[in-house]
Order: C-alpha cells, then sequence, then structure tokens
C-alpha cells in the first residue's frame, strides 16, 4: 500500500496542536474481513495519527525535520473503521526537543472516538534523509491549501 | 494457513512464535520512505496482533479476539529490507473475555520491537 495516510490538514498550530483527516474508500487494498464485515487493521489507525504528528513536526521545522516512531506509551482502540469512514486525527505535542518529540491524540469518525494514543515518542530525523525536500514541500502545500470545492482546475 | 511466512510454535493459550520476511519488493518501501526504506513500526505491531490471535485460547465459533489496548510499545531498531523478523508472543493472563500477552521481535537474536502488555476482547461476529 502507498504509506500516505493523511488526505488534508484542516489546522495546525506550530509546535503544539494538529488536526487532519484521512479519508477511506473501498478502493484502498488494506480491508480485512475477520468475520463482521471489512475493518481498518487497527494499527493503521495508530498510523494515521503518527502521520498527523509528522506533518507537525514539518510544518513547524519548515521541511527540516519530520519524526519515526520510538514508543508508544498507550494506545486504545474503541470502534472499528469502515470502509468510507472519515477519519479526524487531533493530536497535541506533549514535549519537542532537537531530538524528539512526544504527542498524544485521538482518532474519531462522526464525533466517535475510535483510538486513543498516549505519549506517542518520535525521533527527530533530517527531512532530507527520508525523502525529497521539494517532494515533502509540495506535499505540504497541497495537504494544507485551502479547498476548492471539487478543485480548480 | 496463516498471514506469516513461517510458523514457528504455537501453544494455544500459552505462546506462539512466528516469522515475517522483509523483502526490498514490499511496496510500502516506495513512500516509507523514499530514500531511506523500512518496516513501519505500526505493521510490525500488527504483525504482534496476528501472532497474539494464534497464542490466544481458541474461541467459540462466532466470536474473535479483538486488540483493544497496547501499553509500552519501544521500537529499538529499524527493521529494513533483508531482515527475517521472528515474532514471540506469551500469554501472561487470559480470562473467558480478554488476554493479556508480552511480546518481542528480534532480529538475528537482537529484540528491535517489544510490547509490554498487548490486550485482546473477545467480540461476537454475526455467524
Amino acid at each position: 500500500m502507498r504509506f500516505h495516510l493523511i488526505d488534508r490538514i484542516d489546522a495546525w498550530d506550530a509546535g503544539r496542536t494538529i488536526s487532519a483527516r484521512k479519508l477511506t474508500s473501498w478502493l484502498e487494498d488494506f480491508w480485512r474481513d475477520e468475520g463482521d464485515g471489512p475493518q481498518m487493521p487497527e494499527p493503521l489507525i495508530l498510523e494515521a495519527l503518527c502521520q498527523a504528528g509528522t506533518w507537525l513536526i514539518i510544518a513547524t521545522t519548515e521541511v527540516r525535520q519530520r519524526a519515526a516512531l520510538l514508543s508508544v506509551d498507550g494506545v486504545s482502540f474503541h470502534e472499528p473503521v469502515r470502509p468510507g469512514d472519515v477519519l479526524v486525527l487531533e493530536g497535541a505535542v506533549e514535549s519537542m526537543g532537537e531530538e524528539t518529540a512526544v504527542l498524544s491524540g485521538t482518532a474519531s469518525v462522526n464525533g466517535r472516538i475510535v483510538m486513543k494514543a498516549e505519549a506517542v515518542m518520535c525521533a527527530l530525523l533530517p527531512a532530507e534523509e527520508l525523502d525529497g525536500p521539494e517532494d515533502t514541500r509540495r506535499m505540504l502545500e497541497r495537504l494544507t491549501r485551502v479547498s476548492v470545492g471539487g478543485g480548480r482546475r | 494457513m496463516t498471514a506469516f511466512d513461517e510458523v514457528l510454535d504455537v501453544v494455544p493459550g500459552k505462546r506462539a512464535v512466528a516469522v515475517r520476511n522483509v523483502p526490498g519488493t514490499l511496496t510500502v518501501f516506495a513512500t516509507h520512505f523514499p530514500r531511506f526504506p523500512v518496516m513501519p513500526g505500526v505493521l510490525i505491531l500488527d504483525d504482534i496482533v496476528r501472532a497474539a490471535r494464534l497464542a490466544a485460547p481458541d474461541v467459540p465459533k462466532g466470536s474473535r479476539w479483538v486488540p483493544a489496548e497496547a501499553r509500552r510499545v519501544r521500537y529499538r531498531h529499524f527493521a529494513e529490507p533483508g531482515d527475517r523478523l521472528e515474532i514471540s508472543v506469551t500469554v501472561i493472563e487470559a480470562t473467558e473475555s480478554a488476554v493479556t500477552f508480552k511480546a518481542a521481535v528480534g532480529v538475528d537474536g537482537r529484540d528491535i520491537t517489544t510490547v509490554r502488555q498487548l490486550r485482546l476482547e473477545k467480540r461476537e461476529v454475526a455467524a
């Protein structure tokens, strides 16, 4: 799968909070059915929140750093995520230094919390070691752009 | 049949050990990351959950174990193409409705990921 689990950044406050969205679709290939209908593997819900956190780091550092997962103190899963659900991700930074950042947050669908994560610690790595800064900058612009209904051509 | 590349040991209600190969052909490496291919940590957690299902006590038809909570998940080293992950999951406590495990993932005998506590809960599914 394409490991890109954020479709839009709705709001961000440098070094503090981020609110982002991941849309899900039947067209995606990660759905798993273990007897009660297709659902998103739970760890991918956690990943969506981590990626929201990464984009906050990227935006805060002006594409100088991005994040790699080091540890999670606690994560709980509350309800299944089904095809078509819109995941709303809310992340808040608890601490951020030069080398690591700690973030907590939730994922919800229609206002109901489906996942909660406490103290997700990330290593802050030089962004250009992971991806081309130009590509990352372009993606950040796309994620934060003001939506024009349907997208102007 | 499991989703693993090899299952080394399964004792339902006690433990399971399974292997996940990490070949460079996995599509996830195109985006994670373009300049530095590493296995996403959450996919390792996903494999730990799968192994925990193998280690969990058998459930009657019509129910299954679903992940409810994980605590103290630590990623100590990256999993990279060419690595062979050995996923070991041990039952700590089992009740009728929930099972708690600890887990470790090793590459060549070195722990790259550990989970202090993973809890699966029994959920009814439509028959």
